[in-house]
């Protein structure tokens, strides 16, 4: 394009072509539809998760991406299609600029707009999100990954729309990417640790655990990659289009001599870039691995530096039975405290009763009971789990769930290594009757079977034990547990035992 | 001279649509006639620098357009009204005059000007702001003429420029084609004799890709005299020099 360049007269301002595209870009219909899509499905999925500033930020590449990338690369392929379906190409063969510029503002048109409307969505849900979050940032790498996911839909549309020209290549295309996005989140498999490549890659990414991000650094590995990627396949689009004999080195025209040779070469050496850029992205997600407390990493592009704990000073509820939890979720200590304050008054005493509860990274085993007078809750997906809002975690079946996972953690001694398990029954009815002292309601236990058959002490039989320890006084409920806290913790006392 | 054909041929797989035409051409009107399928067209679109020449030497504007930097030049200095104008609805007729001009890389300073001046040469004043697809068909035609001529032209090419044009219109057209003449290689293709004859200071009767006939209009009807097919003297020389073709090719 060396001589094309050279005789452009001076002044010309590719940004009036720009405002016109702008102003006619197809996006605009879409608008009104993806307002309404973004608010019912990202939106509202947002304010219902904790907020916490890594979970908020899934919303970006688990529900914008596919709210917006289907919209972006249907429209894309409106416009790239536009000068095929108008017949407007011999009329444009005769102007001055080269077909890939021309091209490449009609791309830069539709892409300002998705681009602006993503951002926008992203403003909204990060304003929202540091209007409740009580500690921590704005991640910027769902956003990076989401940016390129929905220029790469737009690349993938433009560029099928301009190879293939027709009414039907928007709707096809944009249904190729809704099959896209679900084949995407079908590979990332939510909620598995043992994801494939390709589940690595899509950016529906698995979010373990409700406090990723707050207790340690989410690794940027999966997301350079999953840049990388993206960006390869942005690039062979680009070079797509630079080789198509309608919009580059082809051979249509006159002025395709030199300049169409160039814009070839310019063309294979993107594709290539693209293609070893995605490759590379592809062999390095295929080494990805999990671990509970740092997520996804890829060896070759983790820094270990990364992987130590974030320095934090926990948020403490200082009166009586202290309690305390990361700030990051501080609006939940209210609840926390009210949940474990009765309870662990009625314990208090005795023999390894703790005298404080703090919050633990997931993944991280309690300490046993007995041996610390410290109750750790880590809150992967007990009873009382942090996934709920801090408006949602105010209700009593709520709070009841953290008293029996507290009080079942003092009973039960040692945690158990293995899963599945279950209190004996005598530490159930222990767990029901003191939850009764304190006014809660009836603890859930899962029933143990074998072969479909359930074994082990029934409900009705834990309840009854449990009734007759209530009768007691608390002075000899009190006694009879100091006395035989180490035995029921050791599983070594029955229903029958119970006084 | 504007245009320098030398022996141009272009061929379709095996079909000829130009089959060794040599031409030159300077400043004034020029009419491209002949039947339907007899190459016109495909003449223009070489010109027009949308195709390449199978074979031949192709000279516009004293510049060798298979040069890119040469064909840049040619191509701000061009106008071209293809036969199926192709456009996009939403725009106005204003910005579609001035995406053109932009595209042939006007000096910004200049467009808004040029804009304006080019949609009010065409009557379009009134409906400048009007959306294509509010438009008529003769309007479009209007508009397509306005995007031709917003860059001040040395060579413009009409594809059939008064198809779909009222009578009224088309007298209005062919003052405007006269005018244009004065300044610039104004290349008319058309079917409609009565335009050349109106518009045209010279006019090239083409048949089976070939130019058979070169003269000025008068001459072309002088072709037709005895001669019994047609309405119009011009119209009985084009008949005429038509059928004398035809033999000679059978003979």
């Amino acid at each position: 394009m060396t001589a094309v360049a050279v005789s452009r007269p001076a002044g010309f301002r590719p940004a009036r072509l720009l405002r016109l595209e702008i102003k006619h870009s197809p996006f605009l219909w879409a608008l009104p539809v993806l307002a309404a899509l973004f608010y019912y499905d990202t939106y509202r999925t947002s304010v219902g998760l904790p907020p916490i500033w890594t979970i908020r930020a899934t919303v970006v590449t688990d529900h914008m991406i596919d709210d917006f990338s289907v919209f972006a690369a249907g429209l894309a392929a409106w416009a790239g299609s536009r000068e095929g379906r108008r017949k407007t190409g011999d009329l444009l063969a005769t102007t001055v600029r080269a077909a890939w510029a021309r091209r490449a503002t009609v791309f830069a048109a539709t892409a300002f707009w998705t681009l602006l409307a993503f951002l926008a969505g992203v403003a909204l849900v990060y304003v929202q999100t540091a209007i409740q979050a009580t500690w921590g940032g704005p991640p910027l790498w769902p956003v990076a990954v989401g940016v390129l996911a929905v220029v790469a839909a737009c690349a993938i549309g433009f560029t099928a729309g301009t190879l293939f020209p027709g009414r039907f290549t928007a709707p096809l295309v944009a249904v190729a990417v809704l099959v896209l996005d679900y084949v995407g989140h079908g590979a990332a498999d939510t909620g598995s640790t043992t994801t494939g490549t390709y589940g690595v890659l899509s950016p529906a990414q698995p979010t373990l655990a409700p406090d990723v991000g707050v207790f340690y650094h989410v690794a940027p590995d999966v997301a350079i990659a999953q840049v990388m990627f993206i960006g390869g396949v942005i690039i062979v689009m680009a070079g797509l289009l630079a080789l198509s004999p309608v919009t580059g080195g082809g051979r249509r025209g006159l002025s395709l001599g030199g300049v169409g040779k160039r814009v070839t070469v310019t063309g294979a050496v993107l594709v290539a870039c693209g293609v070893a850029a995605s490759a590379t992205a592809f062999s390095l997600a295929g080494t990805a691995q999990y671990a509970s407390a740092t997520g996804w990493s890829i060896p070759a592009l983790h820094d270990a530096a990364s992987d130590r704990p974030v320095p934090y000073t926990p948020v403490c509820a200082t009166s009586g039975f202290r309690v305390c939890i990361h700030p990051a979720f501080a609006d939940y200590l209210p609840a926390v405290t009210a949940a474990l304050r009765p309870a662990a008054a009625e314990i208090a005493g005795l023999p390894g009763a703790p005298v404080r509860a703090e919050q633990v990274p997931s993944g991280v085993l309690p300490a046993t009971a007995g041996t610390t007078s410290v109750f750790q809750y880590p809150q992967l997906d007990g009873l009382a789990s942090l996934w709920a809002s801090p408006a949602d975690v105010n209700t009593a079946s709520w709070q009841d769930g953290l008293q029996q996972d507290f009080l079942t953690w003092f009973v039960s001694g040692p945690p158990p290594q293995t899963a599945p398990w279950v209190p004996t029954g005598a530490q159930q009815a222990l767990v029901t009757a003191l939850m009764a002292e304190t006014g809660a309601g009836t603890p859930l236990f899962a029933q143990p079977d074998a072969n479909g058959q359930p074994v082990g002490p029934t409900p009705a039989q834990v309840g009854a034990a449990a009734t007759r320890f209530e009768s007691l006084s608390k002075a000899a409920q009190h006694d009879w547990l100091a006395t035989h806290i180490a035995q029921i913790r050791a599983g070594g006392v029955t229903l029958a035992q119970i006084p | 001279m504007n245009i320098e054909l030398t022996d141009i041929t272009r061929k379709f797989g095996r079909n000829k649509a130009v089959d060794g035409v040599s031409l030159t051409v300077g400043p004034g009107v020029f009419g491209l006639l002949g039947p339907n399928g007899a190459g016109k067209t495909s003449l223009l679109r070489m010109l027009a620098t949308v195709l390449p020449p199978s074979s031949g030497t192709l000279r516009l504007l004293d510049r060798d357009p298979a040069s890119p930097s040469a064909c840049a030049q040619i191509r701000r200095r061009l106008g071209y009204l293809p036969q199926n104008l192709g456009y996009y609805q939403s725009f106005t007729v204003v910005e579609f005059v001035e995406y053109f001009a932009l595209l042939k890389e006007m000096p910004p300073n200049r467009v808004p000007k040029a804009v304006a001046a080019a949609v009010e040469r065409v009557d379009l004043g009134p409906k400048a702001k009007a959306r294509l697809r509010t438009l008529s068909g003769g309007m479009l035609r209007r508009v397509g003429i306005a995007q031709a001529i917003v860059n001040d032209p040395e060579l413009l090419l009409f594809d059939e420029p008064t198809a779909g044009l009222d009578p009224e219109q088309r007298v209005a057209f062919r003052t405007l084609m006269r005018d244009l003449g004065q300044t610039a290689t104004l290349v008319v293709s058309t079917h409609l004799v009565e335009d050349v004859g109106a518009a045209c200071s010279e006019v090239a009767l083409m048949a089976e890709g070939r130019v058979v006939f070169r003269g000025t209009p008068e001459e072309l009807t002088a072709q037709g005299e005895g001669h019994g097919v047609g309405d119009s003297p011009l119209e009985r020389g084009y008949s005429a020099v038509l059928t004398a073709s035809r033999k000679q090719v059978a003979a």
